[in-house]
């Protein structure tokens, strides 16, 4: 069974265009609020943010006996690389962020998570003719390659999405970042699969899955729901149970269920453990569901390609 | 053809923010007017009540120097602190009362600066989830509410604007059909809408039906001009950028209903700043309506009255924007199609 944790950033204060919701808070209160969740057992991190003073940071994973899923480098920074970090057209940017993400992988090193995931949340474009797109793949080979070779035991996860703040992110499909990761050879370069991005993005989440993994690049599992328009963040199944439970059963087959999956939940004006101790009720109630789909019978109704008889079947397990 | 005046809105003067990032910085009332007094081809600024609002007599004041027109006043009724759960649709009274005050307040502020539109996006009226809101009580309070900030005075025209999402998954005020059934329910003649079109792309709409069906009921008050990539999201960009064809096809509809109130735009300035963003997008809808002209409308109109023509609609329309003649290629295509059969 996947352990399951929650984003550090969205324990803060989180905001869209128009509102803000909750109120910043220090990092050992984001502990003991995530403490308080039953069933979360650990943290993604996000650099730089969390890190700033790391000796504390370790204490209270310690102290509360928390796992550290992944580090999150969050390449998006107030007033810097605003036209693109990995991608920029600019040499010395490049350079920064490459150094900086090293420093994150160092760190996600120490902590034995060895796993970075980054949305590339500015590399992108709004308008047509804006970007560069052949400029934009090297800048962003080169820099994704450098950082890899700095530590190979280290993968890197980018977190593809369609938009976002801008129209087009750069990584918008599974299917681009597979075959980008591909291109650049490193065998620690591979996707962190958003459930909701890949629902608001118009794909089938579980198909997703299984061509990931067959291209050895399923690196890790962000948990959440939308209305299929947007990034809403929001609880696991609200909109698409059944989703979920194909996508469950599937990762099961393939093998990713020792690992942890992390929740990107935007809580909003909800109280934060609440949300939270819903949203692991919820994980875990598909995922009972899942488990009981008999898979030979999953396999007979697969081969019939029946839906007459495979929607009652899935109903019948409720 | 038709002419209009062009506004920009005060609140996308100053500083912006998405999800993820902070654009330019904040400007003070004084230097929003500075800055909308010197772009080219601005001739009205629209005034974001409260904030741009909270010194009246200022902005009277600025009004007057600047030279500048203000065609509406821009309520926002959808403030964190008291709206999260709906402004006009809560069901709160205490919150209801203090969105219709709002609107009622700006419909002073409006009547003392010479604009007779108050518009309004009303963003806190919406929802994430199923189950969690009740539609029927939540319409209910709507209309009323809205019936009510409209009888407070009859001289100055309330235009909403819809939004099919954002901030919530769903926005109550979603597309023209809604604005149309609001207007209907609360049956009062200065209740009527705020056109915005990147909206209307957002929504699946084609912007020139949305107008002709608001004008057809006397609600088609006021315009905001942008543009997005028609896949949801309301990237406010420049006019025409991306739905050119659709863009002309709303100004020469414009131009048929008669409409002569004002384009306002949102314009998001991300990197290039206001003041370039909202030249270039109204250099763009002036150039636009320059090419209509050229086209001639009524050629368009009686193209358009035709059934079963949209091939000679296109034939027409695109010789009239590309003018270099593509018979040659075509002849060339043939000839080459030809010998490669031969051999």
């Amino acid at each position: 069974m996947n352990k399951l944790a929650i984003i550090t950033g969205f324990l803060g204060s989180t905001k869209n265009r128009y509102m803000s919701y909750q109120e910043d808070r220090p990092l050992r209160e984001k502990f003991s609020i995530a403490s308080q969740v039953t069933g979360i057992e650990g943290f993604e991190l996000c650099y730089p943010a969390d890190f700033e003073n790391p000796a504390e940071l370790k204490e209270l994973l310690e102290r509360y006996h928390f796992g550290v899923a992944a580090v999150n480098y969050r390449s998006r920074r107030t007033g810097q690389w605003l036209r693109g970090s990995f991608t920029s057209a600019r040499a010395s940017e490049r350079r920064e962020v490459v150094d900086d993400l090293k420093r994150a992988m160092d760190y996600a090193a120490e902590l034995g998570c060895n796993r970075i995931t980054t949305c590339p949340l500015n590399d992108g474009s709004d308008y047509l003719f804006e970007m560069d797109y052949i400029q934009a793949h090297e800048g962003a080979a080169e820099t994704l390659s450098a950082a890899c070779a700095h530590n190979r035991q280290v993968r890197i996860g980018i977190e593809y999405k369609e938009s976002d703040p801008r129209a087009r992110c750069f990584f918008g499909t599974a299917g681009e970042t597979a075959s980008f990761c591909q291109l650049t050879g490193a065998d620690n370069l591979g996707v962190t699969l958003d459930i909701g991005h890949a629902i608001y993005g118009g794909e089938r989440a579980a198909q997703v899955a299984v061509a990931l993994f067959r291209a050895k690049r399923l690196f890790y599992v962000h948990l959440n729901d939308n209305d299929a328009r947007w990034d809403w963040d929001m609880l696991p199944g609200a909109y698409h149970l059944w989703d979920f439970v194909e996508f469950f059963y599937y990762l099961r087959l393939l093998g990713y269920d020792n690992d942890w999956y992390a929740f990107d939940v935007f809580a909003k004006e909800i109280d934060l453990k609440e949300n939270f101790d819903a949203a692991v009720m919820l994980t875990r109630k598909m995922e009972q569901l899942t488990d009981r789909i008999d898979r030979d019978r999953m396999a007979k109704l697969l081969e019939e390609r029946n839906p007459s008889k495979t929607v009652p079947y899935l109903y019948s397990l409720l | 053809m038709k002419t209009w005046k062009f506004a920009v809105n005060s609140a996308f003067l100053g500083k912006k923010r998405d999800r993820f990032t902070e654009y330019q910085p904040d400007r003070t009332v004084e230097e929003k007017f500075r800055m909308a007094a010197s772009i080219p081809g601005i001739s009205g600024i629209e005034l974001k009540y409260p904030f741009d609002l909270r010194d009246v007599p200022l902005a009277k004041r600025l009004l007057e120097e600047s030279g500048l027109e203000c065609p509406a006043v821009n309520v926002d009724i959808k403030d964190a602190t008291y709206f999260r759960h709906g402004a006009l649709s809560a069901r709160t009274p205490d919150a209801r009362r203090r969105a219709v005050s709002l609107l009622t307040e700006g419909m002073d502020i409006a009547a003392e600066l010479g604009a007779g539109i108050v518009t309004t996006c009303p963003l806190a009226d919406g929802y994430d989830y199923p189950f969690q809101l009740d539609y029927t009580t939540a319409w209910g309070h709507f209309i009323e509410s809205l019936r009510l900030a409209a009888s407070h005075r009859p001289d100055i025209r309330i235009a909403i604007e819809s939004q099919p999402h954002e901030p919530h998954a769903k926005i109550l005020l979603a597309n023209v059909g809604m604005v149309l059934y609001a207007c209907a329910e609360a049956g009062m003649p200065n209740l009527g809408a705020n056109l915005d079109i990147g909206h209307s792309f957002a929504a699946g709409e084609s912007p020139a039906e949305s107008a002709s069906l608001l004008a057809a009921k006397n609600r088609l008050f006021y315009i905001h001009v942008n543009d997005n990539p028609g896949d949801g999201g309301d990237w406010d960009m420049i006019s025409g950028s991306v739905h050119f064809w659709s863009w002309l096809e709303l100004l020469y509809t414009l131009d048929r209903i008669g409409y002569d109130g004002w384009l306002g735009g949102e314009v998001a300035p991300k990197h290039i700043g206001p003041d370039a963003a909202y030249a270039i997008n109204t250099r763009m809808v002036q150039r636009m309506r320059l090419l209509l002209e050229r086209m001639g409308t009524e050629k368009i109109a009686a193209l358009v009255r035709q059934e079963g023509i949209i091939d000679q609609t296109f034939e027409y329309l695109s010789r009239c924007l590309m003018q270099d003649p593509v018979e040659p290629l075509l002849r060339r295509e043939t000839e080459t199609i030809t010998s490669g059969k031969k051999s």
